[in-house]
């Protein structure tokens, strides 16, 4: 059995994707995966268009595990008001080992980026697009690729790779995650842009098997729920036992 | 067809025009506004109309417009913007209209906050604009029961020739959860010779239809008003709909709550369970008609002691939940609004507490 493959992100990644792609349940889970092996991992949470559900929502969590979030000022956390801090342009000029930018949605959701272009100059930046093909208007390539131009737009920043993040909440099996990975690979050909990764439940991970798939895989513990569930427990896989995890709080 | 994940307010959108609904007025108001985001990309797809009026009192006069003349119509919008629509429902109501009316509720009074809450209880389902009217008020707990209630609002409009209230949260419009949708039901109203205005010469009658509201004459007016109440009470009788939860064993406490909060008493109900405490709860799936019998009769039980009333509102629906029990047994209030939802955990030790007074 070959040793999974890691994910091997730098500098500054921005997480771009149409409304409800994911783009923040996988930028936490990607700050606290790359925190295990970074000095320093920043999270800033640029969602100017969403009302609910947004990293800020996770403040407490990522704070415990020592990732520095950037957020608009406190008074306004829970505006429907696109704040911009001066802090976020700050934070894109030092980048540090590695910056995570959780974007808005759709083009709209994008267009923030524009404004931050001469933060952006000097830097190579990778930009993600989230694709579920489970939501309506991204389940074709055709739709996907449609998606990208307008958010490049949008942004003036090409898209430089996608995250495969197939699933349907509590009912993603085993099957969603290998057709979403199918789909996400065909994607990739045909776009001739790289599979960055692509994302499984925590739980499913270890039931996946690491040869099925060419790219890495993220597992998720969803942190973002509704009031009736408990956000999942945050653990680290263990090397020692295929799909067993170690509980890190 | 299989699923796909949707966000609530993406999946309301879907369902109206699987309803058979093309014409579409709205104004935008967080947490609703991906309705008419959504509906802005997908109506001209189907052939359908979205267009955004100068205001939420213009988009409610649009809508009387459109049902006056027999289109399937509907509108989605948020707490203030429903405070707006308001005197449109009293004259579509009076002048028996269908229509679809979907209220996301945000925090209130006043512009309040974006995070969800049910503080228009009373604004649904006691009047909200003026003289004696009803809304049918339906209250979806999830994603694919929206869907269910959107897509059965519009024949029940036209059934009773009222409009028809989808009352939601703010969590059920921004929440994503997998849906299948129902077949589509692209039939035109079945009753609209009856009284739209469609143009003498469309339909088989030979005497013009009048959409109105004014009556100067007091005794047409008081007739009118007995035919409105004959109307919600046919409502009364025919179109309660609840869900009960644990309620085949003995139980002591008996909860009543809609919406997404009934979804976090199921989960305390479960804990209080496993801790030996057995808790039922009724969940109004309609808020008007309100499941009084059903309510009455569970609170009636032998070894129920108690009945609490869980809102995301400050003491709206206890009214109903009182009024229901007639006595039967103490009836107690817990709630949080403004964008606060109760937590599990709170749920839990507020049944224990209540218990022990």
């Amino acid at each position: 059995m070959r040793a999974p493959l890691a994910i091997q992100l730098q500098g500054i990644v921005v997480i771009v994707g149409n409304y409800g792609s994911g783009k923040t349940e996988v930028a936490i889970n990607l700050a606290l995966a790359c925190r295990r092996a970074e000095a320093h991992v920043r999270v800033i949470d640029l969602d100017l268009v969403n009302p609910y559900f947004r990293t800020r929502e996770a403040r407490y969590l990522l704070k415990a595990h020592d990732i520095e979030l950037i957020l608009p000022p406190a008074p306004y956390l829970h505006a429907d008001l696109p704040v911009l801090s001066p802090a976020v342009s700050g934070a894109i000029r030092s980048p540090g080992p590695l910056t995570i930018l959780d974007v808005g949605g759709d083009d709209v959701g994008a267009t923030v980026l524009a404004s931050l272009a001469d933060a952006f100059r000097g830097h190579t930046i990778d930009m993600l697009q989230v694709v579920n093909p489970n939501r309506p208007n991204t389940d074709s390539v055709a739709g996907c690729q449609a998606m990208r131009i307008e958010i490049e737009t949008a942004a003036q920043l090409a898209v430089t790779g996608w995250i495969g993040n197939a699933h349907l909440m509590e009912e993603t099996s085993p099957d969603t995650i290998v057709a979403g990975y199918g789909f996400a690979s065909e994607l990739s050909r045909a776009s001739g842009l790289p599979l960055s990764f692509i994302t499984a439940p925590m739980a499913l991970v270890g039931s996946l098997g690491d040869e099925a798939f060419d790219c890495p895989v993220l597992p998720i513990q969803r942190q973002l729920v509704p009031p009736w569930l408990l956000a999942e427990k945050i653990t680290v896989p263990d090397s020692r036992t295929p799909g067993g995890a170690t509980d890190i709080g | 067809m299989g699923k796909v994940l949707m966000k609530g307010n993406e999946a309301i959108g879907e369902a109206a025009i699987r309803a058979g609904c093309l014409n579409y007025f709205a104004y935008p108001i967080t947490p609703q506004s991906e309705v008419a985001e959504y509906l802005a990309r997908r109506m001209p797809e189907v052939g359908g109309v979205f267009l955004q009026g100068e205001s939420e009192v213009a988009v409610g006069y649009m809508i009387f417009g459109a049902a006056g003349c027999g289109a399937r119509v509907f509108t989605t919008s948020s707490s203030p913007g429903i405070s707006l629509m308001s005197e449109a429902l009293s004259y579509i109501t009076c002048a028996q209209c269908p229509a679809v009316f979907v209220n996301i509720m945000r925090g209130g009074p006043g512009l309040g906050g974006i995070l969800p809450s049910q503080g228009d209880y009373f604004q649904a389902t006691k009047g909200g604009g003026h003289g004696d009217y009803r809304l049918l008020v339906m209250a979806p707990a999830s994603v694919q029961e929206a869907v269910e209630m959107v897509m059965a609002a519009f024949p029940l409009a036209e059934k009773y020739r009222n409009p028809v209230m989808i009352l939601g949260d703010g969590l059920i419009g921004q929440m994503m959860e997998p849906v299948a949708f129902p077949e589509d039901l692209l039939s035109e109203p079945a009753n609209k010779d009856d009284w739209a205005t469609t143009g003498i010469g469309n339909r088989s009658g030979d005497t013009p239809n009048v959409v109105k509201s004014l009556f100067l004459d007091p005794v047409q007016l008081n007739n009118h008003n007995l035919l409105l109440k004959a109307k919600y009470d046919r409502m009364r009788r025919d179109e309660v709909r609840y869900e009960a939860y644990n309620m085949d064993g003995d139980y002591r406490v008996l909860i009543v709550s809609y919406g997404t909060m009934s979804r976090v008493c199921r989960t305390a109900i479960d804990s209080l369970k496993e801790e030996g405490l057995e808790v039922a709860m009724i969940r109004p799936q309609t808020l008007f008609p309100f499941p009084e019998k059903a309510i009455r009769e569970a609170a009636g039980k032998e070894g129920c002691r108690l009945a609490v009333s869980i809102e995301m509102s400050m003491g709206q629906m206890v009214e109903d939940v009182e009024r229901s029990i007639q006595g039967r047994c103490p009836v107690e209030w817990y709630g949080k609004c403004g964008g606060e939802v109760p937590t599990p955990e709170e749920i839990v030790d507020v049944v224990r507490s209540m218990l022990q007074k």
